[in-house]
């Protein structure tokens, strides 16, 4: 009876053992067959958006490669960035894809940190046919990364019925800069009650627009020095800020679904944003004909201050591992030099790129009358190319965080230069 | 031969009715198997951690720094906030919840009470919800236009809505709220148990003397409780130093960084900045030195009572 139990034991001990161990190996075979037998695996977020785009990359590439097959498996981003953290630091290529989507303010930091994981692709795009401010956030020391795709290009979306009932036409909204602008929406919202725009005040992207539009950002070229006390964009950009909420202009949202609806309900007058937000506008379809989108007014009493600035936007980047010619094959004869497809991405879907050879044919001089006819697509492609270039660097996401805390300080009646001084110290101490 | 044979074979067999090798050995064969999933999976990993907390880069670009990566948490605002507001959410969330839980236990304790295993099924069942779910629910009640500002806006107690997520006080509230909410029916469970273990007599014999309800509540009762309390309040801040789920789905640790939580650093310093692994685990060491100083706490204290 002993005997048998210490057999018994001793038996499931070796089996359990046997399993974890065989179970691993089956597992890894599996996958990095399946990588190679089912042709180029994407990680990419957004159905609606980037998959499509790949969707409609696929079908362009089919139709001269028939025997292709791309293998979309969708995320979100917060997701992809996680599996991406964890499976390039743990020094296994298995079961990663072979193309991946990564949004331009984030690609530095990864590819500093896995330098050895992402692959080369300088000499497989001409540089000089994308817009330059897109070539600076993908490369690295003129090395390319990545292939370009979408551009976060910012317009001003504006209410005309609004500004009309205020007394104002889009024509009072071109060339000028912020403090203008918070007149014009003292007097809308005098007029029509309604706020100039909304804001989460934990997300950063309005400051992150402004700077840009500065040509600055919160570190210096080399994208590690923290440049934020003598930022005088930046400085610009945190007095804008808080005229807006001072004057009561601001509405307040959490979430993105809050935004949909303040927008969509029609309780802001504009948002500035990334041209990727058309869609979310036209979703309102009651709204069709009060909507426009003017250049972005400019950041007062800065010196070489634009209309033109980016939000966001991502590009393709292929990961070091066997198949990487088949993926860098089919990311540069679609989003890398086919003029034809670009024009199907706009048509299709509305999502504008930043391939130059595409604006020139005229691929996106196409009117919408949601926006009572204006050429919304050719005004974007128009403005990114005058996008200040700057190098997003390595710690966009952790320095945001901290100047959203200095930002609080800031509206709640701190000194300008003494809130910087200390966000500039706390980065240095945090960023290493 | 013969003989030295049989002498070897009566002394082993007296050696093994000694210490019993047979029945000690199935039982380790048994041990072994969960002693080294422990390690493989438990100390191992653990043991990696600490090394890694004594480097620090960018991803895999790890150097070995010492004990930089600990000085450094003294002087990082964001981790020296973080602690803050957790040292905030168990001063203010664990007391409350503990009252509130043993005044619902006391009530539902109540032999005279209808309906006593339907209100007790309500208190717990939060405690069984997903905390990702409940967490999303929470944001929606106390979005802006969310049904908490519409039906205080309604009673007229508040002229404009609230913005719960967008100030740093009331975000504050909505998670304690949140986490009150979800724990309470936990707590109360070992309240109910241990509550069948005082004697009835005791409270006849007070009611006797004349004691009051509240007499009763608080000379009789807490007494009686202290041990779960104890045990209670520990494991709650516990829970909380490893708060995580409810600020990173609530408020993602806004507005600024009113309510971001030790653990949800180290999910920032991993996931959301450029990685570095090394100082995120150095912060998760942290929080081991702060559970391990509360537990010998909780230790010494029940030990007083043995």
């Amino acid at each position: 009876m002993k005997k048998r139990l210490l057999l018994l034991a001793s038996l499931i001990t070796i089996l359990f053992i046997a399993a974890c161990s065989s179970g691993d190996s089956d597992e890894a075979n599996g996958t990095s067959n399946g990588n190679e037998a089912d042709g180029i695996t994407v990680w990419a977020w957004d159905p609606k958006f980037n998959i499509k785009a790949l969707e409609i990359a696929e079908e362009a590439y089919k139709a001269e490669n028939p025997d292709f097959q791309l293998n979309v498996i969708e995320n979100a981003q917060d997701d992809i960035v996680q599996k991406l953290n964890t499976s390039l630091s743990s020094g296994t290529t298995k079961g990663l894809p072979n193309i991946v989507l990564i949004e331009d303010y984030r690609v530095k930091s990864f590819l500093e940190a896995y330098p050895d994981s992402f692959h080369e692709i300088t000499g497989s795009i001409e540089v000089s046919d994308f817009t330059p401010y897109k070539i600076a956030a993908t490369s690295i020391d003129d090395k390319n990364y990545g292939v370009p795709f979408d551009t976060g290009a910012t317009g001003l979306y504006v209410r005309t019925d609004y500004l009309e009932e205020a007394g104002y036409t889009t024509e009072d909204l071109q060339d000028i800069d912020w403090n203008e602008y918070i007149e014009i929406g003292k007097k809308v919202k005098e007029v029509t009650g309604k706020k100039l725009l909304t804001n989460d005040h934990n997300d950063f992207g309005i400051i992150r627009v402004l700077i840009q539009s500065g040509g600055s950002w919160y570190t210096e070229e080399d994208g590690v020095t923290i440049n934020i006390t003598d930022n005088e964009p930046l400085k610009a950009a945190f007095k804008v800020y808080k005229e807006l909420v001072d004057a009561d202009l601001m509405a307040v949202h959490s979430d993105w679904n809050q935004l949909l609806e303040a927008i969509n309900s029609g309780s802001v007058a504009s948002i500035p944003t990334g041209n990727w937000f058309t869609p979310s506008i036209k979703a309102e379809e009651s709204q069709s004909g009060n909507w426009a989108v003017v250049p972005i007014p400019s950041l007062p009493e800065v010196e070489g201050a634009t209309h033109a600035s980016n939000l966001g936007g991502s590009s393709w980047y292929v990961l070091n591992i066997d198949g990487k010619e088949e993926a860098v094959d089919f990311l540069t004869s679609t989003f890398g030099s086919n003029a034809a497809f670009y024009q199907d991405l706009v048509t299709e879907m509305g999502a504008v790129g930043t391939y130059i050879p595409a604006m020139e044919e005229g691929a996106y001089e196409i009117s919408d009358d949601y926006f009572g006819g204006q050429e919304i697509y050719n005004d974007f492609t128009k403005w990114s190319e005058e996008i200040p270039e700057v190098n997003y660097g390595l710690h966009t996401y952790a320095i945001d965080d901290i100047l959203i805390v200095a930002m609080q300080d800031y509206l709640n009646g701190g000194d300008l230069d003494k809130v910087l001084e200390s966000a500039q110290k706390q980065a240095e101490t945090q960023i290493k | 031969m013969e003989t030295t044979n049989l002498n070897k074979s009566i002394k082993s067999k007296n050696e093994k009715y000694k210490f019993r090798p047979k029945k000690g050995l199935i039982g380790w064969v048994f041990v072994l198997l969960s002693v080294i999933l422990i390690c493989l999976f438990y100390f191992y990993p653990m043991l990696q951690a600490l090394l890694l907390s004594f480097q620090s880069g960018a991803g895999v670009n790890l150097e070995f720094v010492g004990i930089e990566n600990y000085t450094r948490l003294f002087s990082d605002p964001t981790f020296l906030a973080a602690l803050f507001n957790t040292v905030i959410y168990f001063l203010i969330q664990v007391p409350v919840m503990i009252i509130i839980a043993l005044m619902f236990s006391v009530m539902l304790n109540n032999k005279k009470l209808k309906f006593r295993g339907l209100f007790r099924t309500a208190i717990f069942l939060p405690a069984v919800t997903s905390l990702v779910a409940y967490s999303v629910i929470f944001k929606y009640l106390f979005s802006n236009n969310g049904i908490i500002n519409t039906i205080l806006t309604n009673l007229s107690l508040i002229s404009e809505p609230i913005l719960w997520m967008s100030d740093p006080f009331w975000a504050k509230i909505v998670i304690i709220l949140a986490i009150t909410w979800r724990w309470v029916g936990y707590n109360m469970i070992f309240y109910l148990s241990a509550l069948q273990n005082v004697d009835e007599s005791i409270y006849e014999a007070a009611r006797m003397d004349g004691a009051s309800a509240f007499q009763q509540f608080f000379k009789i009762t807490i007494p009686m409780l202290k041990p779960i309390i104890l045990f209670t309040s520990i494991t709650s801040t516990i829970g909380t130093l490893q708060l995580f789920d409810e600020p990173m789905n609530i408020t993602g640790g806004g507005p600024g960084n009113a309510t971001l939580t030790i653990s949800q650093y180290i999910y920032n310093l991993s996931f959301e900045y450029t990685p570095d692994f090394g100082y995120a685990s150095a912060v998760s060491f942290a929080i081991v030195v702060m559970i391990v100083f509360f537990s010998i706490i909780q230790f010494k204290l029940a030990g007083d009572k043995k």
